[in-house]
């Protein structure tokens, strides 16, 4: 496979999108350190293939695909790596509450991959529910699906009064 | 379009259409719901972009273009992945994280597809009262063992591996950690499990047996011996 040479665009791409890379990665293995190699080496095989990618304009959607891949290539091979660094911690509202007030990062957290990965590549890659289909390799109406399915938990998981404790309490 | 149509579709997050504008306009209900929407979606983009780590852009192009300047021939970047994962291996051998390789127990396998699929359902409907779960659970994990490892946030019963188990959340200092606790499921040995960034290991109790599951290898493995002990 032929290499890019230096000047072709790379580098540039790399850093319009290394951070919604780094935390899209992030959101699937749930571990910095591990979204970090597994970025690492996705745009080790991203640099090898950009020379073949034709349209330049669809690279980000390419990376992000890329990313996606070498998760699932890294959690198929079972490798022990770093504990996470960031630890999910359950909100309470009383010891009898009928709903736990969960900060909405926690609620992320709780929620299963199959929504998180979407909502994520919508929210930080800014991708329409046709583009994430085709990334994920399914249909626009199940993508919706998912993306209605990972809201409306969301907001179940976050109480109204913790909500706006949140917004009072934090910048 | 109704409202229900006008909620269905910004549930989707794919931003208002010339129909929902349509309706929003003659409707002051879906008007108040798009600004509530709005302040969720805020929040929720504030949420899913954590912090980037400093340098990031230079660690991740740095073998990349060290790669290009040694040539083909040269794999710098791939080096220092394998000597990441190296290191991380002497790490993990450190902390008997091997033990966590190999196949995964269908038990400690189930424990963990529970916190990712049902967890948030089950804190969703609610913990059960203190005495109650002291009394269900007395015979095989007596809460107040569980109180020594961190805080009961969260227990109830619920259906888990064609039984019952109490779902059961506690906050240890370092940790979240989920337990599965079975009365009615007797282990003749342990069981472990590894899969999407969480740990579980089964253990067999006096009565029973309890699925535990963390993010951290090495406090799932701490709760276990305390469980065990």
């Amino acid at each position: 496979m032929t290499e890019p040479k230096p000047d072709s665009g790379f580098e540039e791409v790399v850093k319009a999108y290394a951070g919604d890379l780094y935390r899209y990665a992030f959101w699937l293995a749930r571990d910095r350190q591990l979204a970090e190699d597994v970025i690492q080496e996705a745009l080790l095989r991203g640099w090898r293939g950009f020379a073949g990618l034709r349209d330049r304009a669809a690279a980000k959607g390419w990376l992000f695909s890329i990313v996606r891949n070498e998760f699932r290539r890294v959690i198929a091979k079972n490798a022990p790596y770093a504990d996470a660094i960031d630890v999910a911690e359950v909100e309470v509202a009383d010891e009898h509450g009928a709903l736990l007030g969960l900060e909405m990062r926690d609620a992320l957290r709780a929620l299963p991959a199959p929504y998180a990965d979407p909502l994520a590549l919508q929210v930080l890659g800014g991708f329409s529910c046709a583009e994430i289909a085709a990334m994920l390799e399914t249909s626009e109406g199940a993508v919706m699906t998912r993306l209605t399915r990972a809201r409306q938990s969301l907001k179940r998981l976050i109480a109204p009064g913790a909500a706006s404790e949140r917004r009072g309490g934090r910048s | 379009m109704n409202c229900l149509d006008y909620r269905r579709a910004l549930l989707t997050g794919e931003g208002e259409t010339e129909a929902m504008h349509a309706h929003r306009l003659q409707c002051a209900v879906c008007g108040a719901l798009l600004s509530e929407h709005g302040t969720f979606e805020d929040e929720l983009r504030r949420a899913l972009e954590v912090p980037v780590p400093g340098g990031l852009e230079d660690r991740l192009l740095g073998p990349i273009l060290a790669r290009h300047r040694a040539g083909p021939a040269r794999r710098p970047g791939r080096r220092r992945f394998v000597a990441a994962a190296a290191a991380a291996a002497v790490v993990a051998a450190g902390a008997g994280l091997y033990a966590w390789i190999g196949r995964n127990d269908p038990v400690a396998m189930a424990s963990i597809e529970f916190v990712m699929k049902e967890e948030a359902k089950s804190i969703m409907m609610g913990t059960i009262p203190r005495a109650e779960a002291a009394r269900a659970l007395a015979d095989s994990l007596p809460i107040e063992r569980m109180e020594l490892i961190g805080e009961i946030r969260h227990v109830r019963p619920c259906p888990f591996n064609g039984g019952t188990a109490y779902h059961v959340v506690l906050t240890a200092p370092q940790d979240k950690i989920t337990l599965l606790v079975m009365p009615d499921a007797h282990l003749a040995a342990r069981g472990r499990a590894v899969h999407e960034g969480l740990y579980a290991d089964v253990i067999p109790l006096r009565k029973g047996s309890v699925g535990i599951v963390g993010t951290s290898p090495a406090v799932v493995e701490s709760v276990a011996g305390a469980l065990r002990s």
